[in-house]
């Protein structure tokens, strides 16, 4: 499972990182943080994604979207680029809905759809045919996480879990919520969430820490399951970066989960992870160790990566995995039953974007004989240009599969015929 | 003025390529129509204004100008003329008018003697700390949303900065502008704000 030489390549990088500083000419100042502290994650500064810059990854930053959402006929454009397996066809599902996150279906076929930076959460909605896209909350901080359960949404915005009780039937005007849970830190760094529910209604949720890399706030860096009608959590998994994606395993109950490595090491490490919660209190790593084999060169404090739940699957450096699926429906070839698919939202930390893509993996219910492979590609469309940005996937009732898209406010349906 | 180093020319022209890419779907003369209807009386003909508080946008970044009608119209980013002319725009309007207010030429103000040569250094110093050339470019000149500062007008510049330190105005890039201008003083932002005004509308 370890590859013993993921060190030796991460300073073999750097090396060469500083022998092109030295050919280019002085170095100019690189930034370098103590996110140690207090002072930062309550005053983070602007730049708080960065941590300690390098040579190598130097002036790459966060791309921004689009301002507005993709006119249908350019996204009909775009979608004619992405490659998909035999006999599989994507289009649109929906458009005009900016910065688009989680998806959850409402009891009665509504589609529930939060969002980043928008600040709202939308509803899709058909008629004899026809679709309406509705935006029913604004104003929410983050609320990239929603979840739907007995006639009420559920929606979370960084500090508050907010539950909309007969939210289908209220559309037009939801009733206030009421907050089930608000036992979380109010860092926006890293706070945005993603909720999984499980048979019984317990949502489990990620709690990102708020920087790069440091040792993080003893709130922070773990998933916990909420129990929302008594708001009572427990801690299931500790040493966790950041998780926007995770899912329950139709065949064990375990939970499963797509976690973002850390930045600013190099192009291509570390890799991002798929993992998988056995048993209750785990440790993934963060900070000290990353992909399972790559001690962290400055937050490593003497452990080694054994003492650590290693990765399932490396998925690969800033692909960037949010949202996932266990694929459950009866649509897609036999092979794809319990399969897991994966939303890759794409690099900024790398001079060549990877990721912008849907991946699979098929896996044993206890992590063994994972394999895994692109299902859809084509978003990227140069070394860092993005027609689209995939950031979740969610089930449909023909056992077709819907993809949010923030970077062009669009929902995709992906489906298939013999 | 920080030396322009390859790399920096490099990354420019990177982003640059970039910029052009996402602008192609603004039409130039749909926007100059629409431009000339309704923001003029107060931004210019030629994007250069004559008002006080009132920005020039000859030759901003697209992506900004256009993150920011989309703000005036969502009711994020507050002001009383602002908000209703941009409720009446559609998407395709706000793809226009970035497109078009980005091709107008920045007009170079005219070389006068610095008047507070020590607020400039001043000023100087606190973009360095403050990172400002991170988002915004070494010349200053605007990257995909990160606004254009230099040769703005001294008066708006502060008036912007104020405006994120009271977190009156959203910022992209996960709040950076208004974490940015968090710790800045009263002196410091006239500072700051005279500085970007007298730097060159060219590189």
């Amino acid at each position: 499972m370890r590859k013993p030489n993921g060190w030796a390549s991460a300073v073999c990088a750097a090396a060469l990182g500083m022998g092109l500083t030295l050919a280019v000419g002085p170095a100019s100042a690189l930034k370098s943080y103590d996110s140690s502290k207090s002072s930062f994650w309550k005053n983070p500064p602007p730049d708080w994604f960065l941590g300690d810059e390098t040579e190598q990854q130097k002036g790459l930053a966060p791309p921004a979207g689009p301002a507005t959402p993709t006119s249908l006929a350019e996204l009909n454009e775009n979608l004619k680029k992405i490659k998909l397996p035999p006999g599989f066809k994507i289009e649109v599902y929906a458009s005009g809905l900016p910065e688009a996150r989680q998806m959850a279906w409402g009891d009665k076929g509504t589609l529930f759809i939060g969002s980043f930076g928008a600040t709202n959460v939308y509803a899709v909605t058909e008629k004899d045919g026809k679709r309406e896209v509705k935006t029913i909350l604004k104003g929410l901080t983050m609320p990239t996480g929603i979840a739907f359960r007995d006639g009420s949404l559920y929606v979370v915005a960084i500090d508050k879990l907010l539950r909309y009780d007969n939210a289908e039937d209220h559309l037009d005007k939801l009733p206030d919520p009421v907050v089930v849970y608000d036992d979380m830190p109010s860092y926006v760094a890293h706070g945005w969430k993603y909720l999984a529910a499980d048979k019984d209604g317990k949502l489990y949720i990620p709690f990102g820490p708020p920087f790069n890399i440091g040792i993080p706030p003893t709130s922070v860096s773990q998933i916990r399951r909420v129990d929302p009608k008594t708001g009572l959590a427990e801690i299931v998994a500790l040493g966790v970066r950041n998780s926007v994606g995770g899912d329950v395993d139709p065949r064990s109950g375990d939970y499963w989960f797509t976690e973002n490595a850390r930045d600013w090491i190099s192009d291509d490490l570390p890799s991002d992870k798929l993992n998988h919660i056995s048993r209750i209190g785990e440790h993934f790593g963060y900070p000290y160790c990353h992909q399972g084999d790559l001690p962290d060169p400055k937050f490593n404090l003497g452990h080694k990566c054994s003492e650590f739940t290693p990765p399932v699957v490396n998925l690969g450096a800033h692909v960037a995995p949010l949202g996932m699926k266990f694929y459950t429906g009866d649509q897609f070839p036999a092979d794809y039953k319990n399969n897991i698919l994966i939303a890759e939202h794409g690099s900024w930390n790398r001079h060549n974007y990877q990721g912008g893509r849907i991946v699979r993996v098929s896996v044993d219910p206890d992590g063994k004989n994972a394999r895994h492979e692109v299902f859809a590609e084509g978003w990227i469309t140069g070394p860092q240009d993005y027609i689209g940005r995939p950031d979740d996937i969610l089930l449909a009732k023909d056992g077709s599969i819907l993809v949010a898209d923030d970077w062009a406010g669009a929902i995709y349906r992906i489906s298939y015929q013999k | 003025m920080p030396s322009i180093k390859p790399w920096a020319a490099a990354l420019a022209a990177a982003l640059l390529f970039t910029d052009a890419a996402l602008a192609g779907k603004g039409d130039l003369e749909a926007g100059r129509a629409k431009a000339e209807a309704v923001c003029a009386p107060c931004h210019g003909v030629d994007g250069w204004s004559k008002a006080e508080g009132v920005p020039n946008l000859a030759g901003n970044a697209d992506l900004f100008l256009q993150w920011q009608l989309v703000y005036f119209r969502n009711g994020r980013r507050k002001s009383e003329i602002m908000n209703p002319i941009a409720a009446e725009l559609t998407d395709q309007d706000i793809n226009n008018l970035g497109a078009y207010f980005h091709s107008l030429p920045p007009i170079a103000s005219p070389q006068t003697p610095d008047p507070k040569p020590e607020l400039t250094d001043q000023g100087k110093a606190l973009a360095a700390e403050h990172r400002c050339s991170n988002c915004h470019g070494d010349t200053f000149l605007g990257v995909r949303a990160a606004a254009r500062l230099a040769n703005q007008r001294e008066d708006y510049l502060a008036k912007a900065l104020s405006d994120y330190r009271a977190a009156k105005r959203p910022s992209q890039g996960v709040g950076a502008m208004i974490e940015a201008s968090a710790s800045l003083s009263d002196d410091d932002i006239a500072a700051v704000a005279h500085y970007l005004s007298r730097l060159p509308a060219a590189p």
